[in-house]
């Protein structure tokens, strides 16, 4: 257990520099563990990356989500989240706009795609 | 679907971010059964639109300066969208064409890398299950699709600095705790992760 301990240590750092402190991250029930671990093979770190650097990486996330949802819910409509504000605020960063515009438009098609299908079975 | 104009700005061969091969499957979105709808018109419109709309602009005073007569501007609205989907369709067919060319050349561990990043992603019903925690209320499926997208992408802008860190320092992956925080250091400097913890007070 002493990794775990370090490991809270680490968190608890880094908590400091971003200016609050969550004792939670330590605690919590690790949401995308074998995900991350497959995204970061992916992107270029080794086939076993460590199991500190994961957590790391899964409360980055969980902490950007948090982020992204609270400014999502302070513009547009209060207190809902909707794709055009996530659009919105990530308008400046030319990757991810990108992307998700990307994934807004093979959603629609193949939402579309899918009710052709739908439809040509049940015709014939 | 590919966009070669953000292909040719990312530097790294490796990591395409969205560009797609009819080869490989993409399990990003909800489970397609071999749905191929890769077709590249729709899906490239939205963003091509945006890159030729400056070109249009300049096309647009070209043949107006030729003006014949009568109807130019209508027929010329309706010829210039075709010369310019056939043009975005060849762009995408080549950029198709060099993602094969690429892919085919891969060896087995980056066949086995490229696999784990094309198909690797969050479960949509934890990112769901989060928001929800976050806001109270329910929300749509789109919303979880774009935010799982753009963690993502994050989690490799994260990923790829901290390599970038790890090669700075002489070391070698796999990455640690070390080299994550460096990362997570300069990209907070260069004000890619958000940060709503400190409010910097303007006049006090």
């Amino acid at each position: 257990m002493a990794e775990e301990e370090d490991e809270a240590g680490f968190d608890e750092d880094l908590d400091e520099g971003a200016g609050g402190t969550d004792g939670s991250h330590g605690k919590r029930k690790r949401l995308f563990s074998k995900e991350l671990r497959c995204m970061m093979y992916g992107f270029g770190d080794d086939q076993n990356p460590y199991t500190e650097s994961v957590d790391i990486l899964e409360d980055l996330v969980i902490e950007f989500v948090t982020e992204m949802t609270h400014k999502a819910m302070s513009i547009g409509r209060q207190g809902r989240v909707q794709v055009e504000d996530i659009v919105f605020l990530i308008r400046k960063d030319p990757r991810k706009f990108a992307r998700v515009k990307d994934l807004l438009t093979m959603n629609e098609e193949l939402k579309r795609a899918r009710k052709a299908f739908d439809e040509a079975n049940y015709g014939s | 679907m590919a966009d070669p104009a953000r292909i040719k700005t990312d530097s790294n061969s490796d990591k395409l971010a969205a560009g797609k091969s009819p080869k490989t499957e993409d399990s990003e979105e909800a489970p397609v059964p071999d749905a191929d709808a890769e077709s590249k018109d729709p899906s490239s419109q939205s963003l091509k639109h945006e890159h030729k709309q400056d070109s249009v602009a300049g096309d647009d005073d070209d043949d107006d300066d030729e003006g014949t007569s009568g109807q130019p501007v209508s027929k010329k609205l309706k010829v210039e969208p075709e010369k310019k989907k056939e043009k975005r369709q060849k762009v995408d067919e080549d950029e198709i064409q060099k993602m094969q060319v690429l892919v085919s050349s891969f060896s087995e561990e980056q066949l086995n890398r490229y696999e784990m990043y094309r198909r690797s992603a969050f479960p949509k019903a934890a990112i769901k299950r989060l928001i929800q925690s976050i806001t109270g209320s329910s929300v749509s499926q789109n919303v979880v699709i774009a935010m799982s997208g753009i963690s993502k992408v994050f989690a490799g802008e994260i990923v790829e600095e901290a390599l970038d860190v790890c090669e700075k320092w002489g070391d070698t992956p796999p990455l640690q705790p070390k080299h994550m925080r460096e990362a997570v250091r300069r990209l907070k400097s260069r004000e890619q992760i958000p940060n709503t913890k400190h409010k910097h007070i303007l006049f006090n």
